[in-house]
This record gives structure tokens, sequence and C-alpha cells, in this order.
């Protein structure tokens, strides 16, 4: 097995062995990322094909200070963003009042009560804009200025975004754990 | 539910579970990333692998190579020129005295092609040394290639009075000495490519003959008919087999100067009619003389003409171009003024905002609410639109396109309805507009 250090070495020599170890070794853990900027997982697929170019091409520009993986996260995130811009015109864009935000909802989840699975569905459903702040702020743990300044929308979009986000996720999870619990209960 | 787990938020859920979750991609990404890799590999400098750039030096050297080839053939043959005619003369001497012994009737060449024939000043060398026939070295007194021009250039477009104004050196032999003695009689030996040449095999005894054209073609028809697609100067060649077994050979030289290219530009992109002087950007190549038609029934001759419309219309704008040689083409651009990218529409509803009037000014930014009613436009010049209610009253007043109508008259927000507006105005082209229509103010 090879350690990251001469994965990435071989790999800014364009050794095609290296970049195939590197896809081997990465590309759950990218994809993982790439499907909760995502609609489908073709779509993730894709946002991971381009971010693996760019690693590829640019893995000289990985310092070697902190830690490769999260710099291969920025990379996967950054993608997504550019093919969130890309194809924005193209996405059916729902109405963001459509969701008024209604604090008084579920405050608190157990962490094992829904599977990653239904975490990402219920992602994927999410209006396009209110799955790139919700993803940057909650997951990724960037602040509003920063998610503004890489959407290229405003720090009160940002914040408004995030917290309508919130408010439908909870729906969601709401009618969710409802229809589970009425199966457990049924079991 | 009776997970052990204590309960957190909503951030916490989404970072916990997901921030590190893996799915695993379909099997045929990795296939597909490794593809793009490779032919972005490929398109990559890489001085350690041949890839596209090498491909690309390799072209361009092989180009090179073939041009400079060319090239130097063409060199050598005009450096040889007169070594080469004089042997042509020759031979063709000694045939002359063959095809003289059976037609001695034969006087003149056949004229019929021979459309005009400028008398040229000919030097005739004689007596070459170590010569034991009948040699004579014709050459013409000044540049081979000059000579050849037409002095004026045509005033027609037509290939055919280009091809018909015949001025070959074979002729021009012909007329001032010996006709008899060129078995090659050329239709036209200078023109513009593509050319097409008409050949006359003359001679008198005709068993079989092969015609090479002198750019790789060759035709075994006693009147072959050829098109020279590139610029140059050929060499034909007949040879010709008698019936008596005898062997003959004559050539002729062809010229085929390059088509010139006609190519314009016209500025301003989107010019008013007609306030804007017309600027047109000439491009052609290969070109010395230029006639401008801007449609108008004006025109030109200057290389790169400046014309002011007299009022607004679309034009076809024409320019032909002729080489030194005569060669011509020509550009039309068609409706040269066409305003299609210009237009005025207006909605047909919109709701003013009822917190106050807002001025009216909008931008396709801030009115996202469809608050003022204003027109989607392009290429718009003079402009008044009136807005009139349902009894014709005149209730809103702009020429101004910048100031659309927020729904109130007077600071009071008008009653929802149909209103009916009108607007006059000029495109950018000079083209006026005017148009009708309702539009509905909704309520907030």
């Amino acid at each position: 097995m090879m350690s990251d250090l001469q994965i990435i070495e071989l790999c800014a020599k364009h050794d095609r062995k290296a970049q195939q170890v590197l896809y081997d070794k990465y590309s759950r853990l990218l994809l993982g990322v790439c499907l909760r900027y995502a609609t489908d997982k073709a779509e993730a697929e894709d946002i991971l094909q381009d971010s693996f170019l760019k690693i590829f091409f640019n893995i000289k520009e990985y310092s070697g200070s902190g830690s490769f993986i999260g710099w291969l996260r920025k990379v996967a995130v950054n993608t997504a963003i550019t093919h969130y811009h890309k194809n924005l015109k193209y996405r059916y864009h729902v109405e963001i009042d459509e969701y008024i935000s209604v604090e008084t909802g579920v405050t608190s989840f157990e962490e094992d009560f829904f599977t990653s699975d239904e975490l990402f569905k219920v992602l994927n459903e999410l209006p396009a804009g209110y799955r790139m702040v919700f993803n940057l702020y909650a997951v990724e743990g960037y602040k509003h200025k920063e998610i503004a300044e890489m959407l290229g929308i405003d720090t009160n979009t940002s914040k408004s975004q995030y917290s309508r986000a919130k408010a439908v996720i909870r729906d969601k999870l709401e009618k969710l754990g409802k229809l589970k619990s009425s199966y457990s209960e049924n079991d | 539910m009776k997970t052990k787990r204590q309960n957190i938020n909503l951030r916490e859920l989404f970072s916990r579970k997901l921030e590190n979750a893996e799915i695993i991609p379909e099997a045929s990404v990795s296939a597909k990333l490794m593809r793009r890799v490779a032919r972005k590999e490929f398109l990559r400098f890489n001085p350690a692998k041949l890839n596209i750039y090498y491909l690309g030096v390799i072209l361009i050297s092989g180009i090179g190579t073939a041009l400079l080839l060319f090239s130097g053939q063409g060199n050598s043959d005009h450096f040889n020129s007169s070594g080469i005619s004089a042997s042509i003369y020759r031979t063709d001497t000694v045939k002359y005295i063959e095809i003289q012994a059976k037609q001695p009737d034969r006087k003149s060449p056949d004229k019929s092609n021979v459309i005009q024939i400028e008398p040229k000043k000919m030097l005739i060398v004689s007596n070459l040394p170590d010569t034991s026939g009948p040699k004579v070295l014709i050459k013409t007194e000044s540049n081979k290639g000059v000579d050849l021009l037409p002095t004026t250039i045509p005033n027609s477009l037509s290939n055919k009075r280009l091809f018909s104004e015949v001025t070959s050196e074979m002729q021009k032999l012909q007329s001032g000495s010996k006709p008899e003695s060129f078995l090659i009689d050329p239709f036209v030996s200078v023109g513009c490519a593509p050319m097409k040449v008409k050949f006359y095999n003359k001679s008198a005894s005709y068993d079989s003959c092969r015609w090479t054209f002198g750019d790789g073609g060759y035709s075994n028809k006693r009147d072959p008919e050829w098109i020279f697609d590139l610029a140059g100067e050929y060499k034909v060649v007949l040879n010709v087999q008698t019936n008596d077994g005898k062997l003959l050979t004559s050539s002729a030289t062809v010229t085929v100067h390059p088509r010139p290219q006609a190519h314009f530009e016209i500025t301003p992109d989107k010019a008013v009619l007609p306030n804007d002087e017309i600027h047109f950007m000439n491009y052609s190549t290969n070109a010395v003389q230029f006639r401008w038609n801007f449609g108008d029934g004006t025109g030109s001759e200057s290389f790169e003409p400046r014309h002011t419309y007299s009022k607004f219309g679309n034009y076809n704008v024409s320019l032909v171009v002729f080489s030194d040689w005569g060669c011509s083409d020509s550009l039309v651009v068609l409706n040269a003024f066409s305003g299609s990218e210009y237009f005025i529409d207006f909605p047909n509803a919109f709701i003013p905002n009822a917190q106050g009037p807002s001025g009216g000014y909008y931008s396709y930014k801030s009115d996202e609410g469809a608050q003022v009613f204003h027109p989607s436009y392009s290429g718009v010049n003079d402009y008044q639109l009136k807005i009139f209610s349902k009894l014709g009253i005149a209730i809103f007043e702009s020429s101004d396109i910048n100031l659309g109508w927020d729904g109130y008259n007077k600071g009071q927000l008008c009653d929802p309805g149909v209103y009916i507006w009108k607007v006059r105005g000029k495109f950018r082209n000079g083209e006026p507009f005017i148009k009708m229509g309702d539009v509905t103010l909704l309520k907030n």
C-alpha cells in the first residue's frame, strides 16, 4: 500500500496508476460529499468526476500542510459550487416563500433514528439554493460570510436560506419520523 | 426508540451522520474518469510524452517543408525560364520545318480564338553559338511576367472577359513570327484560379498524343479541357505521335493568377440611420482596386470609404475587388442595417406597490415583483409612453425609457383594472415604431 504522500508525489508526475489508487481510496468519501450537493447519484457522480479531474491536474497546489482529505473535500465542495452555478438556470426554481420558518417544531433528534440514506434523500429533495447553504453551513462548517462569497449571494440571504432550509428539513424529518414510528408500532 | 444516544440538534445530526458518509460510485465512473484524464493528459503540454503539441509541431513542420519545396520549385522555374524557353523554341523551330513541309498552304494561325493581340516589341536573337540549323530565339523585350498582364483592369466582373482577354506569349509569338511552329493552342493562357483552359492539338499529322498539364494532371484526348485549381505558372507539354511514327513535342505556359478575396465589416455595429457615419472596414486580400455599392444608389472606389445614408432603410452593401491581374471577387451584405435585434415589448399586467408610489424608476433587478409597468426592449432611441384610463383620460406619460408607470396617479393608487398604453419612438437604426395595448393593474 502506498502512503498518501507517495500517492501525491506520483500523482504530481501524472502517474496513471497512482491516480487510480487515489481514486480507489477516496472516491467513496468524496462521492458522499458530492451527493449532499446533488439532486441524485448521477449528478453526484458527474461532480465527482470533475472533482477528480481537478485533483489530478492541480495536485501540485496541495501545499502539504493541513490534511490531504480536507484539501480533497474542499476541491469537491468547490466543484459542487461551480456545478451549482453552471446549472442554476436549468433547475426548477422553488419559490422561497413556500416554506415559512416555523420554530415550533421538533428541535432535537436522536442521532441514530434516521439512517444516512434517509438524510441524503432529504437533502437531495431540497431546493438547490437551500441545499448549498445548508451543507456549507451545517456540514462543512463555513461561516455565513464565507458562504455568501462562495455562492455570490448576500450574507443575509445565506442566513435566511439556512433557517428556511432548516425548517424544511425539520418538516420533512418529522413526517418521516411519524412514518417510521407508525411502522415500528405495527411491528 | 430506546437509544442511549443523547438528543442532538439538526445541524449536529447532519454533520455527524453525513460528514464522513461514504457512497460507492458506479464502476463505470472510474472508467469514464480515466478516459477524461487521458484526454486531458493528451491536451496538456508534456515534454515527456507524445501529445497534441508534438502532433502540431510535426504538422506545421511538414507543411513548412512542403511549402519550402513548392516555392523552391517555383523559383527554379523562374530563374531557368529563359533557358527553358530557349530550348523549347529550338525544338519548336525544328518542328516548324516539318509542319511547314507538310502544310505549305497554311499561312497564319487559326485566329478564331484570338480576340485581341497587342503588338509588342520583339527582340530576335539569331545565330546562337554552336547551332547548326536555322534556330531562332525569341524573347519579349520586357519582363515576361509583366508582358502577360492585361494593361487595364477590366470593367466587367464576368470571367468571360478575363478569359477572352488572350495575351498569351505563345500567341504573341505566333502572330509576331512563325505561328505554325506550335502544336499547342490554348484557348486562354492567363486567368484567375480556378481557371478552365481548352487546349487544341494543332498537329497536322496525328496518331496519338499525351498532354501533361504541369500540375500533375494528364490527358490523352486530342483537344482536352483542363481546370487549374491553384495559382501558378504551369508548363503544358504535348507529345504527339504522328502517323508516320515521328515523335513531336511542344509546350506552352499557362499562367494562373490567384483570385483576390473580398471581405469587409461595417461599423458601428448597431448603426443609427441616418445619423451615424458608417465606416466600412476593408479586409480584402490580394486586391488593388475596390468598387463599393452602398445600396442606396451611391458607391465609392476608395479602400475604406465612409458613408452617411440620407434616410433609414435596409441596404444591401456590396464590394467588388480586383487584383493586379484583373481577377475579381465580391461580397454582398444583405440588409446591412437590419433591425432584427431591436424590439420593444410590454407586459400585460403588473402589481403596484401598495405602500406608496415608487416614482417609476426601475431596473430589471429591482423590479422582480413587477411593481412598475415598463417595457422590455433593445436598441430603442426615442421613446414616448402614454397610459390612459378606460375613459380615455391620460394618466401617465414618460419620455424616459427608464421611467415606467408605478400605478399611481397624482399620488393616489389607481384602481385595479384595465388600462390602455400607447408607445411611439424610434429604434437605433432609425426605424420608427408605434404600439398599443392594454395592461391590467392587479391588486397586491
